[in-house]
């Protein structure tokens, strides 16, 4: 009886001060906005609005806009699917490269590795954006002397939208390769010895020794490197200058931005941020359950 | 024996090759940076290849401490971003413990919430932050801007948390107990060390979101004393005629503390007293 | 592989280990009561009241004029002590979007700073006061009519600039006498394209502009007869003067290739900078960089186009302040004496001659400086060629539906029939949209 008590104070004193901090920080903003998505908040009722219903959401599905929304919503799913995959791709990969005990100069190699992360985003991507220009960027000019045609990077649509995704690769994967050599502290060496007197392949460690036991470390990391990509603007904008060529390198959130911003249809783009949270709401839901992780592992 | 020696040998080279690869692309772009820093007349980019430019100039890191702020606003930003990071590493430390090992009423519930505050366009949350912190007499105050920064760094930090104390084994805390070890005890003298890498990654990851962050400062903070480095930096970029020349420069030296950061907490994040370096 | 970790871990001997390190108890508490230290610094260093009257300017301005402005706010503060104003610069968006969000929330700097196209916004949404009776009579005849900027009968904004316009820029080292015609223009630059080094590539362009952004692009409609809106600020986008505007800029590229395949504002500038683009369309904020990267450049109006018998003529907006409606009565008069101070003849002429902007003052308009300074002359008559930039918040819209079909044009995927006619219907759509 004192025991649990006790143990339920320190369980109190544990988690509420994280939870007071994000809520009180947290409630009042997010009310706001599902009150301001059924409002008519705009340029002409930017004080006077007033609750109007559904509206905003019917005009998010239906409003003919351009480019299109669901053309978009498929862009920045590809956009967060293939950023995430090679973030942690590359991330683990130099890890585990980085992890074997012959290397020497880690300390080194690490460091350097980590510059991307280290760097203030807007002036590299700008770099990049200069890097990929048709007749000066050193890229094609690399491609020149390995023998291959220059690209027009940035004229076209898709080409456009490779460099911000090798942008954003590049600028991440420093990131994913932090927490993986951290989550590969967590595993003891005495499984890998034992796995080799068995005789198991590097893959057969990799499958039933590495990877299971980075997951608990790694998934947290998935899932809200998963929502930040989905939302992260300033790179695909800074790289394709706001959308060029024609507004085709555009994703959800630069929707939300426009509205807000450019139009003050703060109603509308109140609405698109919920539709957005939904998603990612739904998302993050099903992949914590398919991936079992708010479950001790022990 | 001598089979599985070429195979070690091939392995090492190989994983050399890949890291000076990697190394190379993860430097380069950096490089640019370097190359408009030390190029006169604010250029951001050239026609020519080169990384230390014709008639490069130190003069822009010279304007940098005597015509600018710099150090003023590294100093705030160095004030902020500690404080950030100690409440963000704390906060993590002790509430990702708290759900890693206990089970109570609306644990899950309260875990999915933290990661609801990362869902939404953090465009259309500055209006209603603003109201809340003027209502709060918060605006142009570092309170304002620390609350705000600890309450976007928290979610990750304390799942990252969370993760990795998952990975700890709870037989080594009864353990801990049957020693006579109080709760409390055993979380610090016991988990928390070996938790060490997670911290490492609590801190950079705290560190760099509250460094680096623009949008919620530059809303906040009215007062140009007040400045942190990104709204400095971001004072160099006007319409059309940005100074390049000092963007350069202040960027390459925004990088310095990170990267010292990085050196002394790497240490921890890959050896000492964690899980995988005890001998059994 | 469960049951091998547990007995792994069951080690007791570990765990007695792991308790010696009380060094990790000593550095929880040193962090902790440094975090609690430093929440005492902070909330100790909130701001300073000194009894002063604060006044905050927001602009969004280069900081060659923040420099000019500062020496005039400081003497400014030595003629009136009990005063303290301060500027703070904001980036264009970062100064609109935060200017109204904090105007919303009943706060906000006491005056805005800035180009005409963000005072109708910030009049719809009542976040600014009107002028007509804050200033007498007396002073605003001093200035150019064009300083006044009106938006549904009444004063907004008062400017002590005029400009924002962009000009011919050439390299003097290249060009002796500017282009006055298109034709001239695509003859000028035909001769000065050329590969110079025989790799058989291009690397000097004859000119070299920031193509892809609308905003650029208006010289070329206007110069072909269009315009973007109507009095009734309707859009007015689907003109044969947009058409042949279109195709002239796309023929400069494909037909004369005497522009670069590629180029935004970044890369225009690098050209000329790097002295691979013999000629530049760019505004008056960027002459002073030119000069300081040591290049000797003119300053000349866009062409005429043969064809129209017009001028090629940009947006021009004067620059100026305006109040928020969230002010003080008592911080009013000390506003409206700031303006009137920096708006003065010799704080004028202060810019003007530091960073070759065009004055809104009539003395210091016909003074002798302006009138004898070659790049002055040639700004002021690119000026009188250029359209005022309209006020209206269905500029934004405009914009915003030119830019894909614009670009869709040069990169060849439409033809500029389709495009004006694509322009057009999403001009409408979204001025609809903003306004319901």
């Amino acid at each position: 009886m004192n025991q649990t008590l006790r143990q339920k104070i320190f369980i109190f004193f544990l988690v509420t001060p994280a939870l007071i901090i994000l809520l009180g920080v947290v409630v009042y903003p997010f009310v706001y906005n599902v009150i301001i998505s059924l409002s008519n908040m705009n340029l002409r009722h930017i004080k006077d609005w007033e609750i109007v219903g559904f509206r905003n959401y019917v005009k998010v599905f239906t409003e003919p806009s351009q480019p299109d929304f669901y053309v978009i919503f498929i862009k920045t799913v590809i956009w967060t699917i293939v950023n995430l995959f090679f973030h942690v791709v590359i991330g683990v990969f130099l890890a585990l490269v980085l992890n074997q005990k012959e290397i020497r100069g880690k300390g080194i190699f690490r460091t350097i590795l980590v510059l991307p992360w280290a760097v203030p985003q807007l002036i590299v991507a700008l770099t990049w954006r200069g890097m990929f220009n048709y007749e000066y960027g050193s890229i094609n000019q690399i491609l020149g002397k390995v023998g291959l045609p220059a690209v027009e990077w940035l004229r076209s649509p898709t080409e456009a939208f490779v460099a911000a995704i090798i942008t954003n690769v590049w600028l991440g994967f420093p990131f994913m390769m932090v927490i993986a050599l951290g989550a590969l502290q967590s595993i003891p060496h005495d499984l890998y010895e034992a796995a080799d007197i068995d005789g198991a392949s590097w893959y057969h460690k990799l499958r039933t020794i590495t990877l299971p036991l980075i997951k608990p470390v790694m998934v947290p990391a998935i899932t809200l490197g998963t929502i930040w990509t989905f939302n992260n603007l300033n790179i695909i904008w800074l790289v394709s200058n706001a959308g060029e060529p024609s507004d085709s390198t555009h994703i959800l959130v630069s929707f939300v931005y426009k509205a807000a911003f450019n139009f003050y249809r703060y109603g509308y783009g109140a609405a698109l941020s919920m539709i957005i949270f939904f998603i990612l709401l739904i998302f993050s839901v099903v992949f914590m359950r398919k991936t079992k992780v708010t479950e001790a592992v022990y | 024996m001598n089979k599985s020696r070429t195979k070690k040998l091939i392995r090492v080279t190989f994983s050399y090759i890949i890291l000076i690869i990697f190394c190379i692309i993860s430097i380069y772009p950096v490089s640019q940076v370097l190359t408009v820093s030390l190029r006169p007349a604010d250029r951001l980019l050239s026609t020519s290849l080169e990384i230390i430019p014709d008639n490069a100039t130190i003069a822009n890191y010279i304007n940098l401490f005597v015509k600018t702020d710099f150090l003023r606003w590294m100093w705030n930003s160095l004030l902020i971003t500690a404080s950030v990071t100690l409440t963000g590493v704390i906060l993590a430390a002790t509430a990702g413990y708290g759900f890693s090992r206990y089970k109570f009423v609306g644990k899950k519930a309260a875990m999915q919430s933290m990661l609801v505050t990362q869902m939404f366009p953090a465009t259309m949350l500055l209006l209603p932050m603003y109201i809340m912190l003027v209502n709060l007499g918060l605006i142009n105050s570092y309170l304002g801007i620390m609350i705000m920064y600890s309450a976007t760094a928290l979610p990750f930090c304390v799942w990252q948390m969370k993760g990795f104390y998952d990975t700890i084994p709870s037989s080594l805390e009864e353990a801990g107990r049957i020693d006579g070890c109080s709760q409390f005890q055993t979380f610090y003298l016991i988990v928390l060390p070996l938790a060490a890498p997670a911290l490492v990654i609590t801190a950079l990851f705290s560190f760099m979101s509250s460094w680096t962050e623009y949008v919620v400062a530059a809303q906040i903070l009215q007062d140009t004393a007040m400045w942190t480095l990104p709204i400095g930096l971001k004072s160099f970029e006007s319409n059309m005629s940005t100074e390049w020349g000092l963007y350069g420069a202040a960027s390459m030296l925004v990088t310095v503390p990170v990267v010292v950061l990085f050196l002394v907490l790497s240490k921890y994040l890959v050896s000492g007293l964690t899980l995988g370096s005890v001998k059994g | 592989m469960n049951t091998r970790l547990k007995k792994y871990w069951y080690d007791t001997r570990q765990v007695k280990t792991f308790r010696n390190h009380h060094l990790h108890a000593a550095w929880f508490q040193i962090l902790f009561s440094l975090l609690v230290l430093s929440l005492l610094i902070v909330s100790g260093c909130s701001r300073k009241n000194d009894g002063r009257i604060r006044i905050t300017i927001w602009h969004q301005d280069r900081p060659d004029v923040r420099d000019v402005l500062q020496k005039q706010l400081d003497r400014f503060m030595v003629l009136h002590p009990e005063v303290k104003v301060e500027q703070l610069f904001k980036e264009t968006e970062e100064l609109r979007s935060g200017f109204i969000i904090a105007a919303i929330a009943g706060q906000g700097p006491e005056i805005v700073y800035g180009p005409s196209d963000q005072v109708g916004p910030f009049q719809v949404m009542n976040i600014i006061l009107p002028l007509d009776s804050l200033f007498d009579k007396k002073f605003t005849d001093q200035l150019d009519p064009k300083a006044l900027t009106y938006y549904k009968g009444h004063l907004y904004k008062i400017s002590d600039k005029l400009g924002n316009h962009l000009t011919l820029v050439y390299n003097k080292k290249f060009i002796k006498n500017p282009p006055k015609t298109d034709k001239e223009l695509i003859d000028v630059a035909t001769s000065l394209t050329k590969d110079t080094n025989g790799d058989g590539k291009i690397d000097q362009y004859g000119i070299a502009w920031n193509y892809t952004e609308p905003f650029f692009f208006i010289p070329f409609m206007t110069g072909f007869g269009g315009w973007i809106m109507d009095e009734n600020y309707q859009p007015t986008l689907n003109t044969v003067g947009t058409v042949n505007g279109l195709k002239f800029v796309r023929d400069l590229r494909d037909k004369y290739k005497v522009i670069p395949n590629e180029a935004d504002y970044n890369i225009a500038d690098a050209l000329f900078k790097d002295g691979h683009a013999a000629m530049i369309i760019n505004g008056d904020w960027s002459w002073a960089g030119y000069q300081k990267a040591g290049l000797d450049i003119g300053v000349a109006p866009l062409p005429l186009i043969t064809s129209t018998g017009l001028w090629c003529g940009t947006m021009v907006s004067p620059k100026g302040f305006s109040i928020n409606s969230n002010i003080t009565e008592e911080k009013k008069k000390w506003v409206i004496k700031l303006i009137e101070y920096l708006m003065s003849e010799e704080n004028q002429l202060e810019a003007t001659k530091t960073l070759y902007t065009m004055p809104t003052n009539k003395n210091v308009i016909n003074s002798k400086f302006v009138q004898s300074n070659e790049i002055l002359r040639n700004s002021q008559i690119q000026i009188e060629h250029g359209n005022p930039m309209p006020v209206v918040p269905e500029l934004r819209a405009i914009w915003d539906a030119m830019r894909p079909s614009y670009q869709a044009v040069l990169a060849g995927s439409k033809s500029p029939e389709q495009a004006v006619t694509d322009m057009q219907m999403q001009a409408v759509q979204r001025i609809k949209e903003m306004n319901e």
